[in-house]
């Protein structure tokens, strides 16, 4: 099948600094779960900002849909139907649950869709519905993490893009992030995620990506990733261990 | 003694109104832009001397003119943001060159209504301005009360654009986190844009009330900052609400001071307060507490 999404060499960096992604690619399947891996610092997080548009392509293209995305800004690119949650602090904190939700369908047009999308969201994910005429500050880091997957889900995209959904919560937290990312699969969302904790990320992925240096090392079906011994040694244990 | 707290309490409420609309349009613009414009009391003379020509010229209510003030002014922050801060938006070195840029601006703006109206004293005096309601033995002066309850309606207003409209969460959404905003589908470019225009149109309407609340002329502005800055600090910048609740409470402690220590003392309130909330709670105080944008 035609890929959703294809990055391709893609050469970036932050305004006048040097190259950080140096030759970066990825295919995008549709409807699958895909995990970016890589060493801190490897530029994860700056392919993800590249995509949307956060930074200006130097070299390379990206491609969603046979319709290049270069040039676009991220409010942009999200009408084409990417939709990206970055790492940490993804949220508005002194608006309401609720209020965050309905940031999330900031674009669309019909105002009585969106707040049935709402609704349902809500009905969905109940914490949020309990908690809805609360700051999104007094949220716990999970919940603060759920409402912005939740968030996404509001537009139904057909991409959502986040950036180590992990980071920082508890280890039963974290499977209950993963079981949202599943739920948004489960929705027909393509889902493209970094990931720090590269096991667990490749297990619920059906494609792997390796990240260093800012280009791309290896790309292949999750399980050819996670038993690759080479791979393995550098990227999925010894070195993070250390 | 009793008689004298209240009326400090009225003066400074009343006067605290007027404080309240002179400084929200400044909180609004840092918040969304991270720009602490020190033009801003220069827009607000601006509007201060569209009323007084239309009140010298054709004898017209400085009140009734405040929209035609709001819409000039306004006007002129749309061009501004264009000709001059949109660029800059993009620059690395934005906010120290905003800061040499606004004080720029507010040195032109003096310059040019200098040039132009002359550094002569103004005020418009409608009836009202001069006149008072008795409450017993407390006076209310008719213009600070009149100034200060329409001023309390438009920032009304303008809490209810920004909590319940759409472009209002957009504003607040960008204040917050504008990446975040921009990620959404909010064009943080044009979201700017218009929190300016409507920052400098808040000027203009401060304006209108100001020019028969205190007299004015063009330099008057540079004692308007430090007082407006002491709002917008106290309130925890870029806060509109926290803004107009320190308003309230420095221009109550300004006649307070003034009340018991004369009248020169009155405006160094404002110099002492930012300087101590600076010193020991540059968050103000309302920092990091519940919704106030
Ligand atoms: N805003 C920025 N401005 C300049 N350089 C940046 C910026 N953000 C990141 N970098 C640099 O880009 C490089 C890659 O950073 P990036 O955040 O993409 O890594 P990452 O793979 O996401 O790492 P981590 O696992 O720690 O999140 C780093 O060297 C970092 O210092
Ligand atoms: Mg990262």
């Amino acid at each position: 099948m035609a890929n959703l999404l294809e990055v391709r060499d893609v050469v970036a960096g932050y305004g006048n600094g040097p190259a950080i992604l140096n030759g970066a690619s990825l295919s995008v399947q549709p409807g699958k779960v895909h995990c970016i891996i890589g060493p801190n610092g490897a530029g994860k997080s700056t392919l993800l900002k590249a995509i949307v548009g956060m930074l200006r392509l130097r070299e390379g293209d990206v491609v969603f849909k046979g319709n290049s995305l270069k040039g676009l800004r991220p409010d942009q690119v999200l009408r084409r139907g990417i939709c990206f949650v970055p790492q940490e602090r993804a949220l508005f904190p002194k608006m309401t649950v609720r209020e965050n939700l309905r940031m999330g369908g900031f674009s669309m047009a019909d105002k009585a869709a969106l707040e049935n999308r709402i609704d349902m969201i809500e009905e969905r994910f109940s914490i949020l519905k309990e908690r809805r005429d609360l700051p999104a500050e007094t949220l716990s880091g999970g919940q603060q993490q759920t409402l912005a997957m939740a968030r996404t889900m509001i537009l139904k995209p057909e991409i959502v893009m986040l950036d180590e959904p992990s980071l920082g919560l508890a280890p039963k937290i974290v499977r209950e992030v993963f079981k949202i990312v599943q739920i948004m699969s489960e929705e027909g969302i393509t889902i493209l995620l970094v990931e720090q904790n590269a096991l667990m990320g490749l297990k619920y992925a059906n494609w792997g990506v390796v990240l260093d240096l800012g280009r791309t090392l290896f790309e292949g079906p999750a399980d050819k990733v996670l038993g690759d011994p080479r791979i393995q040694e550098l990227y999925l244990g010894g070195r993070r261990a250390a | 003694m009793i008689i004298d707290i209240i009326q400090i309490l009225a003066l400074g409420i009343s006067l605290g109104g007027v404080y309240a609309l002179m400084g929200s349009g400044l909180s609004l613009v840092f918040g969304v832009m991270r720009i602490v414009n020190l033009a801003h009391p220069a827009m607000i003379m601006g509007g201060a001397y569209v009323a007084y020509w239309a009140f010298r010229l054709a004898g017209a209510d400085p009140i009734a003119m405040l929209p035609v003030a709001v819409l000039i002014l306004a006007a002129t922050g749309l061009v501004l943001y264009k000709l001059v801060f949109e660029r800059e938006a993009q620059s690395a070195r934005y906010s120290e060159m905003t800061v040499l840029l606004t004080f720029a601006l507010a040195m032109v703006v003096e310059g040019l209504l200098g040039a132009m109206f002359t550094n002569t004293q103004r005020i418009t005096s409608p009836e009202y301005a001069t006149d008072a309601y008795f409450v017993g033995d407390v006076f209310v002066p008719k213009g600070q009360l009149f100034a200060a309850v329409t001023s309390v309606a438009i920032i009304s207003a303008l809490a209810l654009f920004l909590k319940y409209s759409r472009f209002g969460n957009a504003i607040r959404a960008t204040t917050q986190n504008r990446e975040a905003a921009q990620l959404l589908g909010v064009n943080v470019n044009h979201v700017c844009l218009v929190s300016f225009a409507i920052g400098v149109g808040l000027a203009g309407a401060a304006g209108a009330l100001v020019s028969f609340v205190f007299s004015f002329f063009p330099s008057k502005h540079w004692e308007w900052i430090v007082i407006l800055m002491s709002l917008v600090v106290l309130g925890g910048m870029g806060s509109v609400l926290g803004t107009v609740l320190a308003a309230f409470i420095l221009a109550t402690a300004s006649v307070f001071v003034g009340f018991y220590f004369g009248a020169t003392w009155s405006t160094l309130t404002f110099f002492v307060a930012l300087f101590v909330v600076l010193l020991v709670r540059p968050q103000g105080i309302f920092g990091e507490k519940p919704e106030l944008a």
